[in-house]
């Protein structure tokens, strides 16, 4: 590895320099944004700990004279599990730290964007974020926090505990924003996220003080994802480094928890030396699990004890130059110290390094891959299975990422990752918001795109309270609307291609379509997250969807047609017999005109026989 | 002095009549129908371009015996169905009372009875309806197109419409000549010395016709067709020729139209193949033919391309597939030239009346 040095600079300092990507570069979409993270990130609170969310959004002005753009203050209170307070300030005071690492369907990803939300407000206003959360429904804690943007800390304010009474957090930050411009973006979004999640009830209060409620529709809350591993074909070189990197990185994950299970492990009661603890951990060798005997493989190499453990942070283990890598908080300074090579340590640190066997790693990283597939993948890859991951050099790794996508024997991905909203709550979703004359809902079968599996459901509804201005798209991806950006969407590139008149829909017909795309990841043409791509298997998936839905439409309309049919023909006999009859007399020369009351009703019924 | 020959003709009374007891007919049959819960219907021979033939025996189109119904029991034909009904209705009325109506006030007639037609052209379709239900000309019905043509020439009539009944007329009094309407058609023809119908396109030249007392010079009546000649027209050519015995020339540009103006006038159009009575089997075209454009070394402007596309369309009727009529379309399709009835105005005024008009009479006593 290179020795030189290079300036690092912390996460939270990338982002402010490259605000404008994760859609904070102007008043307007930067209010908007802010709401859209905030929101769905009580929305994935409350789905992964199935809590029927009840969400209230409030944007409040500071000052209510002032011309937009001004300061705004953003509260979103939820009902979900809330945040265990010792997490509080990492969550919400550094970037980059969260729980959604996993992979699964998600809103979000990753939790960034609420602390880049919060970094937005800091750096517009200056004013710190209010956290309010209660994870045991007994104490409710209250963080008023900063960001040290330099060194990517929280730096708390204030900290006060008082009872609480329910489970939820409340976020409010302040931040400049234009209401007077996002205004409208942010009541659709608001209203399309009731629509997308019906079992969610939604209060939204907008700076003149008008309430928005959106009631819950539905009581039972869609089959929650599942985490599962990423497919092989879903996979890039840096994805691999990083999957192998995590594999070592379980070593310095070092907290409370960890100790505790260290101390449990060994059966301490009572504060040991550093010393004492390894002779201990020496006589129970063979009984311990694996990440604790890494923890006193690291101890005996820095000879600490817990108290030491907890200041610091394992940054690097080089096994080439047998150098391992920690940061002091105390200190606030990095050290570096050799690794004895022939510590009986030494061999337990390297293995957890250098990491599992391919075939292994092959097995127990990806989804759906058996060991006689990652022996015919080895084979094709023309690598050892017994390889070690960990001592691959870059090229092996490029050549590894290479194969794992052209390999053609890996089974589909997993759908069960996916999380689609239901037939049923989308219909009822439809119904309550449109209250339409027909409607229809169609869940598609789990396909998948370069390993990323996904999910089509879409919904259709005509007439009713629907205005009758032409064809109307909801785009939802991940249970999220999408506004922005809307013509080079793949949706709408099906639903104009879309021959309507072939489904006897025709000028500005009363039509909606809602569109649901689930996926592990969804293929955004642009970072802004707001159109999806045309791929060929995604399109594929909406046009049957589409024309599934079409059909059902076209039957309810000749039906409709039907009935309007016979309406029309009991109007038209009721006004043309009596004048063909009229005439009639004239013509013949008669005085009273002929009794045709029973030609008008034939005429009426007379279709329906034919 | 030549009279009329009676008993040959219908005279415009027993036409009335005749068309008066068809519309009770339909007026009773649809009463019945109606007073026993059945739906009416008018069987209407079709006019459609397979029932559309060309009968060699007399000389014209004639409608093949296809007939289609239109039906009150059907939806989409109820409303064409009533108009149908109220034109019969209104025609009876016209007929009845003696007055008189064209395409376009029949269209805004319909409007105070309800009877909604979406524009002229519907209404007009209707008109031509009835006359194949009652194979009578539109202007049997009193309905007239306001296309004018006019006549001029040693004629009495005798009018028959109400106020004019009995009143006699000589149609060689104003030099302007006789507008062809409703009480000319419907007039009874008593008698003339004339002993030619000379029928001419244009109404230019109808005058200098006028000027050159061409009606004394060759003991003519002289008809404006103005274009390709009005029913109306057509008819008072076929009485001048039956009623009163008088041979029918025609003089027409020297193109494709004009030799078509022609065959119109002698044996019928496709859109009158329901109608009879419109037709002069005997009439002669005296030109101008494509052999007289280099005959009489006329000045010329080529045609057009659509010019050409109606030789090739008229070389499929049946009508041009023989004799004169043939080899002119032939001819014109080989110099793609064409020459007006005016060219003749290069070798000074009156040299259509002076040279041509008699050398092709004299010509024509051979054809």
């Amino acid at each position: 590895m290179s020795k030189e040095v290079f300036s690092q600079i912390s996460p939270s300092e990338f982002f402010y320099r490259n605000r404008d990507l994760a859609g904070f570069s102007n008043p307007t979409r930067s209010l908007y944004t802010s709401v859209r993270e905030f929101v769905e990130n009580a929305l994935d609170a409350c789905d992964q700990k199935k809590i029927l969310p009840d969400i209230h959004l409030s944007i409040k002005a500071v000052d209510t004279e002032k011309p937009d753009p001004k300061h705004y203050v953003l509260t979103v209170k939820d009902n979900g599990p809330g945040i265990d307070p010792e997490h509080i300030p990492l969550a919400f005071g550094t970037v980059l730290y969260g729980s959604k690492f996993g992979l699964k369907q998600a809103r979000g990803m990753f939790g960034l964007g609420a602390t880049m939300a919060i970094l937005y407000g800091q750096i517009t206003t200056n004013k710190p974020v209010t956290v309010k959360s209660c994870s045991d429904g007994k104490t409710l804690d209250e963080f008023v926090m900063l960001l040290d943007i330099q060194k990517n800390k929280p730096v708390i304010l204030k900290h006060t505990t008082k009872e609480g009474s329910k489970t939820g957090l409340t976020v409010s930050i302040v931040l400049e924003g234009d209401y007077s411009k996002a205004g409208s973006k942010v009541r659709d979004y608001v209203y399309q996220t009731s629509l997308i999640t019906p079992y969610a009830s939604i209060t939204f209060e907008d700076p003149s003080g008008e309430k928005f409620y959106y009631p819950r529709i539905v009581k039972e809350m869609p089959r929650p994802p599942t985490v599962i591993k990423p497919h092989p074909h879903g996979i890039d070189v840096e994805t691999i480094r990083r999957m192998i990197t995590d594999t070592h990185y379980q070593i310095p994950a070092i907290d409370n928890k960890m100790i505790d299970k260290v101390k449990k492990e060994l059966g301490l009661k009572k504060n040991l030396s550093p010393k004492e603890i390894l002779e201990k951990a020496q006589k129970r060798w063979s009984d311990i699990s694996r990440p604790v005997r890494t923890v006193i493989s690291v101890m005996s190499f820095l000879n600490i004890d817990f108290e030491g453990l907890k200041k610091i942070r394992i940054d690097d283990i080089d096994i080439a130059n047998k150098t391992i890598t920690y940061w002091d908080f105390g200190e606030s300074q990095s050290h570096a110290i050799e690794l004895d090579q022939d510590s009986p340590y030494y061999k337990q640190l390297a293995s957890t390094v250098q990491g599992d066997t391919l075939l292994t790693f092959l097995t127990k990283r990806f989804q759906r891959v058996g060991p006689t597939t990652a022996e015919k993948f080895c084979e094709f890859a023309k690598f050892k299975s017994d390889k070690r991951i960990g001592s691959m050099t870059n090229e092996e790794l490029v050549k590894l990422a290479d194969a794992l996508q052209k390999f053609e024997e890996f089974l589909a991905p997993d759908p069960s990752c996916l999380a689609p909203l239901g037939e049923e709550p989308l219909s009822k979703g439809i119904m309550k918001f449109f209250n339409p004359e027909f409607a229809a809902v169609w869940q598609r079968n789990a396909s998948a795109y370069s390993g990323f599996p996904f999910v089509v459901e879409m919904g259709i509804a005509y007439g009713g309270d629907i205005p009758p201005n032409g064809l109307k798209v909801y785009r939802f991806a991940n249970r999220i609307p999408l506004l922005y950006d809307e013509g080079s969407d793949v949706v709408l590139k099906i639903v104009n291609e879309t021959e309507w008149s072939r489904y006897k829909i025709k000028g500005d017909p009363p039509l909606v379509i809602v569109s649901h795309i689930c996926s592990t990841r969804i293929p955004y043409k642009t970072v802004g997250k707001e159109n999806v791509a045309d791929r060929p298997e995604l399109e594929r998936e909406l046009k049957n969807a589409l024309q599934y839905l079409a059909r059902k439409l076209a039957v309810h309309m000749s039906r409709q047609g039907a009935a309007d049919m016979a309406k029309k023909r009991a109007n038209l006999y009721s006004k043309y017999v009596p004048l063909i009859a009229q005439f009639a007399t004239e013509l013949a020369g008669k005085k009273k005109e002929p009794n045709y009351n029973q030609l008008i009703r034939m005429g009426s019924e007379i279709e329906e026989q034919v | 002095m030549r009279l009329k020959n009676k008993s040959s003709a219908k005279t415009a009374e027993a036409r009335k009549k005749r068309l008066l007891s068809l519309l009770e007919q339909q007026g009773l049959n649809i009463y019945d129908s109606l007073d026993k819960g059945k739906f009416p219907q008018f069987v209407i021979p079709s006019r459609s371009v397979s029932n559309i033939v060309y009968d060699k025996k007399i000389r014209q189109y004639i409608l093949g015996s296809a007939s289609a119904i239109r039906s009150s029991r059907n939806m989409s034909q109820l409303r064409s169905y009533t108009q149908l009904a109220w034109l019969a209705f209104f025609v009876n009325r016209l007929v009845r009372e003696g007055k008189s109506s064209t395409l376009r006030d029949i269209y805004y007639s319909s409007q105070a009875f309800s009877i909604d037609f979406e524009d002229q052209p519907e209404s007009d379709n209707i008109i031509v309806d009835l006359e194949a239900v009652l194979t009578s000309p539109r202007e049997e019905f009193h309905i007239f197109p306001e296309e004018r043509s006019s006549v001029f020439g040693d004629l009495t009539i005798e009018y028959t419409v109400p106020g004019y009944e009995g009143k006699r007329m000589n149609l060689s009094d104003h030099p302007d000549g006789y507008l062809i309407g409703p009480s000319l058609s419907s007039a009874e023809l008593v008698d003339t010395s004339a002993e030619l119908v000379i029928a001419i396109e244009k109404g230019g030249l109808f005058t200098r016709f006028v000027e050159e007392k061409v009606h004394k010079k060759f003991k003519s009546i002289i008809v404006d067709t103005a274009g390709q000649a009005p029913r109306s027209t057509r008819n008072l050519l076929r009485r001048l020729n039956t009623e009163m015995g008088l041979p029918v020339v025609i003089l027409a540009d020297g193109d494709v139209y004009g030799e078509h103006i022609a065959m119109v006038i002698k044996s019928g159009s496709a859109n009158a193949a329901h109608l009879r009575e419109l037709t002069v089997p005997d009439a002669k075209w005296l030109g101008v033919w494509a052999t007289d454009i280099e005959k009489y070394k006329l000045p010329t402007i080529p045609m057009t391309e659509s010019d050409i596309k109606r030789i090739y369309d008229l070389q499929k009727d049946p009508r041009y597939q023989e004799g004169n009529w043939k080899k002119q379309l032939e001819v014109f399709l080989k110099l793609k030239r064409k020459a007006e009835l005016e060219a003749f105005s290069k070798y000074g005024l009156t040299n259509i009346t002076d040279k041509y008009l008699p050398a092709k009479l004299e010509e024509s006593k051979s054809f």
